[in-house]
């Protein structure tokens, strides 16, 4: 099996499998909330958890707050922001090519009132700085992705809170890094961002967990009511299960970010050479994160080249899905200016630290099977 | 005293000397098909069939709403035109009016806002003292005494109370319509040819709503379709079965055949090519399965390959005959058809043949002898045949 839809989810690696095994089997398993010793166990384990996630993403551990995943993170970011800080106005800047998690959010917001400014991105992915500028003055919020999960852009962060420092101090930032994490440096002291969201199952660790990161002395509001576990910030009863699985996966990832960072980057770059020298189109921009390459390919449909793919037990996705009514294509590389044919050819390729050389290569020995088997026309 | 359900039968009454077997049918059919509901006794009174629970605790008999899924299947055995849920109980005229009074209370319980109601009796047995008319006047007039609020009244009543007195005695109220037809299994078997669409469901449902079984084929092309297409056919035949009751499904592995097609043979034609294909293989399964017929979902001019034209050119490769149920409806009428039979929503399900590199974008609508011949020359038919018949996966549903 070849498993390049690590943008998707990835498997959980050995470090959460033994984590969550040896915990599921301990008396770690009060409510930290109890305030007998199993409770006060969990809770001191818990407060551990999140010093260390906290420290290894260079935050304060009052600044991390644990989420179910990567969306109720945007969701709380965003709607939180706004909610708690109307006064500060009612105009947000993002792109059109975020995430479902943040566009849903935004669209709700703008039939509230809000004015939402969608700067363009050009063909690399990158938004517009000079429209950011132009917009900047009156803005309250600005909504980026670090990195693209279509196509592995990378965001030009350090231009942006640059301009946001000159132009508009006030203006916060969230950073979706759902796709950035474990692939790179993420120092959240230093990055300039007020608010940022993190997922467990995209760096090796397992779904249903997912992290919020919020400054100090930035206010937002809870979109979870309850027992105000987490400082109110997100109620309901702390899993410490979920919680250390995400510290597992983390510290995981981040020791073996800059090896694995180095082999994925000549993965991609072979894979580019040999997709091109055949005649198919790279999607994903020169620079942009090499655990994401997105691929156009001549003469397949995506979900064919999709399908064509799985008889071999390679696994990679598609955000094109072709019906012989509604023909979806990615509204992302549709915001790139890419072409609606093109498009519609889009393959994403997506990895992890756990993919080889040889499987890159196996990789493109299978295209050229597929090739010579079903093209037709 | 229990609960029952009663079902009425609808054309098979009209039978003459095989009514008998009609009937049999039936009953075989319904057993068939409420096999999940625990043991039943199904036994039959003139034109009704009476379904009783053997075991008394059997759930789907605790009330009328507990028995809302055993009395849908019946409505779905075709033979039956409406079904109602019934209490049985033994006993005199005193035994039947105390009866006809408690369960009006229940029913008032549930619906307090009626107010109108007639009493219709019958009598299988004929030896019982007083007749039907006799019956309905003494139970409505008990009824009137115990609830004051109500009255009767002949035309649109609020309620109608049914008091049936045979062997035993039945009080009931109110029927749900079912889908009539014949038993399935008084015809001959035919093989629908079934798509992902939701024509070819309607066109099984429909020949199995005249009696026959069926069995499906369905052409598969992985990787040009999907897994989950093929899993989409599998849901639409469990659905049809819910009719037709239990059927064979055929799936061939269709992609070398199309492969082959699409790079020798000429693209506007290619629709025309693969249906004639797809009848020859569906054909040789009918025989191997002792099918009389094919059927498909077929109405005149709704797609290129169903015009007049092309139909004649489809139709000349097989002997059998092609049963098309739906060649006369509007779309609108079949997908209304679709919906009352459920399978609606799982036909629109997006996974339909993303092959559209197979869809020519202007293919032939008016193909001739000609445009045939030119278009196999360069294919073997009988191969495609052959290597079809070769790969096929069959599924008992």
């Amino acid at each position: 099996m070849i498993y390049y839809d690590n943008s998707a989810t990835t498997r959980p690696c050995d470090e959460v499998r033994d984590l969550v095994t040896e915990q599921l089997a301990s008396d770690l398993f009060g409510n930290p909330g109890s305030l007998h010793k199993l409770g006060v166990a969990a809770d001191k384990e818990y407060k551990r958890v999140t010093a260390s996630v906290a420290s290894i993403l260079g935050a304060k551990p009052d600044e991390i707050f644990f989420t179910s995943c990567g969306s109720e993170s945007a969701n709380t970011a965003i709607r939180g922001f706004v909610s708690r800080n109307k006064r500060s106005g009612s105009k947000i800047i993002s792109t059109r090519t975020e995430h479902k998690a943040t566009l849903e959010v935004l669209s709700l917001l703008e039939k509230e009132g809000y004015e939402v400014v969608y700067i363009s991105v050009g063909r690399d992915g990158k938004p517009d700085l000079d429209q950011i500028r132009e917009n900047i003055a009156d803005c309250s919020l600005m909504c980026f992705t670090h990195v693209n999960n279509e196509t592995g852009a990378i965001l030009p962060l350090e231009d942006i809170v640059s301009i946001r420092n000159t132009l508009n101090r006030k203006c916060a930032i969230y950073l979706d890094c759902v796709q950035s994490l474990g692939k790179l440096a993420i120092d959240l002291g230093k990055m300039g961002v007020e608010m940022a969201s993190f997922s467990g199952h995209k760096i090796h660790g397992i779904k249903g967990v997912g992290v919020l990161y919020v400054k100090n002395n930035t206010r937002i509001d809870p979109l979870i009511l309850g027992g105000g576990q987490q400082k109110g910030m997100r109620s309901g009863t702390e899993s410490l299960l979920l919680a250390s699985s995400f510290e597992a996966a983390l510290s995981a990832a981040v020791k073996a970010r800059e090896e694995a960072y180095k082999n994925i980057r000549e993965i991609n770059s072979y894979l580019r050479d040999e997709l091109a020298k055949r005649g198919n189109i790279i999607l994903s921009p020169d620079d942009a994160l090499p655990f994401v390459l997105n691929c156009s390919f001549r003469g397949f449909q995506s979900e064919t080249m999709l399908h064509c793919l799985e008889i071999y037990d390679i696994f990679v996705s598609t955000v094109s899905a072709c019906s012989s009514k509604a023909k979806k294509v990615s509204y992302v590389l549709l915001e790139y200016g890419i072409d609606r044919m093109i498009a519609s050819n889009a393959v994403r390729l997506s990895f992890s630290r756990e993919n080889t050389m040889e499987e890159a290569e196996e990789f493109i020995k299978t295209v050229d099977e597929i090739y010579a088997k079903y093209l037709v026309g | 005293m229990g609960n029952v359900i009663l079902a009425r039968m609808g054309e098979v009454t009209l039978k003459g000397l095989n009514r008998g077997n009609f009937e049999t049918q039936l009953k075989h059919n319904l057993k068939w098909r409420l096999r999940g509901f625990g043991k039943l006794d199904i036994y039959q009174s003139q034109s009704r069939i009476w379904i009783e629970p053997k075991e008394e605790d059997n759930p789907n008999f605790a009330d009328g709403e507990a028995a809302q899924d055993i009395m849908k299947a019946v409505t779905q055995v075709f033979g039956i035109v409406s079904v109602s849920f019934a209490v049985k109980f033994e006993g005199d005229f005193e035994v039947i009016r105390k009866e006809a009074v408690e369960y009006t209370r229940v029913l008032l319980q549930e619906h307090p806002e009626y107010k109108t109601f007639k009493v219709e009796a019958r009598r299988g047995d004929k030896s019982f003292p007083m007749d039907s008319r006799e019956i309905s006047a003494e139970a409505g007039g008990d009824i009137i005494e115990a609830f004051p609020q109500l009255s009767a009244k002949m035309k649109d009543p609020d309620f109608i109370l049914n008091i049936e007195v045979r062997d035993f005695n039945y009080v009931y109220s109110g029927k749900i319509m079912a889908h009539r037809g014949l038993p399935v299994g008084t015809a001959g078997k035919g093989m629908l040819l079934l798509s992902g669409g939701i024509d070819s469901p309607v066109a099984g449902y429909m020949m199995a709503s005249r009696g026959m079984p069926l069995e499906c084929v369905y052409f598969h092309s992985h990787p040009y379709t999907s897994d989950q297409a093929k899993d989409k056919v599998i849901e639409l035949a469990r659905i049809v079965s819910g009719f037709s009751g239990t059927l064979k499904l055929h799936i061939v592995n269709f992609t070398e055949i199309q492969l082959d097609m699409v790079r020798n043979s000429p693209q506007d034609m290619i629709t025309i090519t693969m249906r004639r294909v797809m009848l020859q293989i569906a054909e040789r399964l009918a025989q191997q399965n002792n099918c009389k017929c094919l059927i498909t979902g077929e109405s005149l001019g709704q797609v290129a390959s169903q015009t007049l034209e092309a139909i004649n050119v489809t139709n000349e490769v097989v002997k059998m005959p092609i049963l098309r149920p739906l060649i006369g409806l509007d779309k609108q009428d079949t997908c209304d058809i679709s919906r009352r039979i459920g399978a609606f929503e799982t036909s629109i399900l997006p996974y339909e043949d993303c092959c559209t590199i197979f869809v020519a974008k202007h293919p032939k609508t008016h193909p001739t002898k000609d445009d045939v011949i030119n278009a196999e020359k360069n294919i073997n038919i009988p191969n495609m045949i052959e290597l079809g018949l070769k790969d096929v996966e069959t599924i008992v549903i």
